[in-house]
């Protein structure tokens, strides 16, 4: 629900109460006064005729005139009736027809006899009063209603446009993207400050963007450094004469080390770059053409380790980075000799747009959910773990779907393109 | 040859130093930005070899002065920046080649060797060790007289070993530099003795001395 449209209902809602509970109290109000203002007149009349009978010692006669009319009736001896005004219907002899009225009983002695008097007034005219006071007010009620929907839908509209517009500039804010916002200029403070705080929380966010960026850049520099030092330390160690077998050995597998943590930092700062969407060298490849290239790249591998290849490929163009296409494919085909048997197979397929790269291997399928998570890989594998990961992230980043499986004794890594 | 290197760690500087004027090469260094500036404008050098990040400037402003200057220095940028812009930028700027940190010294000085080799104007595209000889533009190898034809990894290995020569070299860095480090060889180094193999056997065969010795457990050296 908009915010206008809950803020509109709300209001109705409250105003229609109110209004309601006014008309009400305003209905009883009025028609206390009016009927207590026929009540005063009632009891004049009853004083007329009481100074009437105080001066003649007799009652007036009954008299029935405009709007008003007195009835006297004998009571008889020990008879009393109690004072009171109700309300009664009165005829109008002019108009011939019955109308609501208010009348006064009360007991009066005319000389000797108790009369009840009955003093009738006709309150016609205040039902009539109170009637147009009441119609005037739904009229203001429902006018007030339709002004407040319209003002509140047309100025509410106009008020929020710029928050609307800072909402789209929001929905299309791209971190990699230099352009600023573009602040519609507004009097509401509320909306100043919301363009405010979001112009200086997007040059923050920024800010910290690219110091993260320069920070991964840092990082990159401050590790390789000390592990170009090493290298190149060792590289004058083994220069030095008489050095032992054994040495030789300790020296190797320190080489092998550090090798692979310099892979592990460079694997790295990859996530983080694939993740950050900094790669941005998409062009046309006849990816085909690329894998061809690959296999010819490995083919010493394939030889050395005895593992026969057998390949299906068909044209297909793909527009992605170069780089990250070698990357995937590196990974993939290193994942399938590295896990190989010594004279097994890998099947490379590149049919109806998907690449599937199946080996031999262990008999034991990998857990398809973890195997793309970092730092996942079997206790005798000497990569660093990242790959499948690396490649996972290059087939989130392009839409692509990589799929792992266990099917006739071959691991298969499918990308459905 | 005469090379400059630029690079603030000093720790590498002087194994690079070490590795690189133990055979009569001329080798000066700098640890920042302003020496590097002076040098540069003073002096010559056969190969200049560029640290990126220096604590007081930009290395590609250094190749920027060397543009300006129209100086015809080789440049081999050494970066930990293992970024495709900088390596386009530097190239774009006149490296001639880019080396990303951590780096095996018998590569950095293959490469030099290269770079040197290719900004030696007066047809100095022959390498000599004893009696044998490599045309690098021709990619022909004779040994005295008699020509032999090697394989494009057994071409490349020799002339590393010759840029190298009498340096004890490591099975990685010859894998890394034959294969590149798209690969990952770290379980397959043995089979670069494959090649090491034939590449002496086709030399041995023409009446060449066997210069290559294994190094147990380290990798292999060239020396006479």
């Amino acid at each position: 629900m908009k915010l206008a449209q809950k803020y509109n209902r709300v209001n109705l809602y409250t105003s229609l109460i109110i209004l309601v509970l006014s008309g009400a109290i305003y209905y009883f109000a009025i028609h206390y006064i009016l009927t207590n203002k026929l009540d005063n007149d009632l009891k004049i009349e009853e004083e007329e005729i009481l100074a009437s009978v105080h001066k003649y010692h007799k009652l007036p006669l009954p008299s029935d005139f405009k709007d008003q009319k007195v009835t006297y009736q004998e009571l008889k001896k020990g008879e009393s009736v109690e004072r009171n005004f109700n309300n009664t219907s009165y005829y109008n002899s002019d108009e011939k027809e019955q109308e609501p009225g208010r009348s006064l009983v009360t007991n009066i002695k005319g000389g000797e006899q108790d009369y009840i008097v009955t003093i009738t007034k006709s309150s016609l005219e205040a039902e009539d009063l109170i009637r147009l006071i009441f119609l005037i007010t739904l009229g203001v009620i429902v006018l007030l209603l339709i002004s407040l929907t319209v003002v509140n839908r047309v100025i509410l509209s106009s008020l929020w446009r710029p928050f609307y517009e800072m909402l789209k500039q929001l929905k299309a804010f791209n971190l990699a993207d230099k352009d600023e916002f573009s602040v519609q200029h507004t009097q509401i403070d509320e909306f100043q400050e919301l363009n405010q705080s979001v112009i200086s929380m997007s040059t923050r966010v920024r800010r910290d963007y690219k110091e993260l960026k320069s920070f991964t850049d840092n990082a990159s520099h401050e590790m390789m450094t000390p592990l170009a030092v090493i290298n190149s330390k060792l590289d004058t160690l083994i220069q030095t004469e008489a050095l032992s077998d054994q040495q030789g050995e300790l020296i190797e597998d320190v080489y092998l080390a550090v090798n692979k943590l310099s892979r592990l930092n460079q694997s790295l700062l990859l996530l983080a770059k694939i993740e950050n969407n900094l790669i941005k060298d998409e062009e046309d490849i006849t990816f085909d053409i690329l894998v061809g290239q690959k296999l010819r790249q490995f083919n010493e591998l394939f030889i050395a380790n005895e593992i026969e290849v057998e390949k299906q490929l068909e044209t297909q163009r793909l527009y992605m980075s170069k780089y990250l296409a070698d990357i995937m494919l590196n990974n993939l085909i290193n994942n399938a000799i590295r896990h190989n048997l010594q004279g097994g197979k890998i099947k490379v397929n590149l049919l109806g747009g998907t690449l599937s790269i199946s080996n031999t291997g262990s008999a034991k399928p990998l857990d398809s959910h973890r195997a793309f998570e970092r730092f996942y890989k079997d206790s005798s594998s000497e990569g660093t773990g990242l790959g499948l990961a690396i490649t996972s992230q290059i087939c989130n980043l392009y839409n692509y779907k990589l799929s792992y499986s266990y099917e006739a004794e071959r691991h298969m890594f499918s990308i459905k393109f | 040859m005469k090379i400059l290197l630029i690079e603030d760690e000093e720790a590498l500087r002087d194994g690079i130093i070490t590795y690189f004027t133990e055979e009569g090469n001329i080798c000066e260094t700098v640890g920042d930005y302003a020496s590097a500036l002076t040098k540069i404008n003073i002096y010559s050098y056969d190969c200049i070899v560029l640290d990126l990040t220096l604590p007081d400037g930009d290395g590609m402003e250094i190749l920027r002065n060397l543009k300006k200057l129209h100086k015809n220095d080789g440049v081999l940028i050494i970066s930990a920046r293992h970024s495709l812009d900088d390596k386009l930028s530097g190239l774009n700027l006149g490296a001639d080649d880019y080396l990303v940190k951590p780096f095996h010294l018998s590569e950095l000085k293959a490469r030099v060797s290269a770079i040197v080799r290719r900004k030696s104007f007066d047809g100095n595209n022959l390498i000599t060790f004893n009696e044998i000889n490599i045309d690098t533009l021709a990619m022909k190898t004779t040994v005295g007289q008699n020509a032999i034809s090697l394989t494009k990894k057994e071409y490349d290995l020799l002339v590393y070993f010759i840029a190298n020569q009498s340096k004890v070299i490591t099975k990685s860095a010859l894998a890394e530099h034959l294969w590149g480090d798209e690969i990952d060889l770290s379980d397959h180094f043995d089979f670069i003795y494959t090649h090491i193999k034939n590449l002496r056997k086709k030399l041995v065969e023409v009446g060449c001395n066997d210069y290559i010795k294994s190094m147990y457990g380290v990798g292999y050296k060239f020396s006479s």
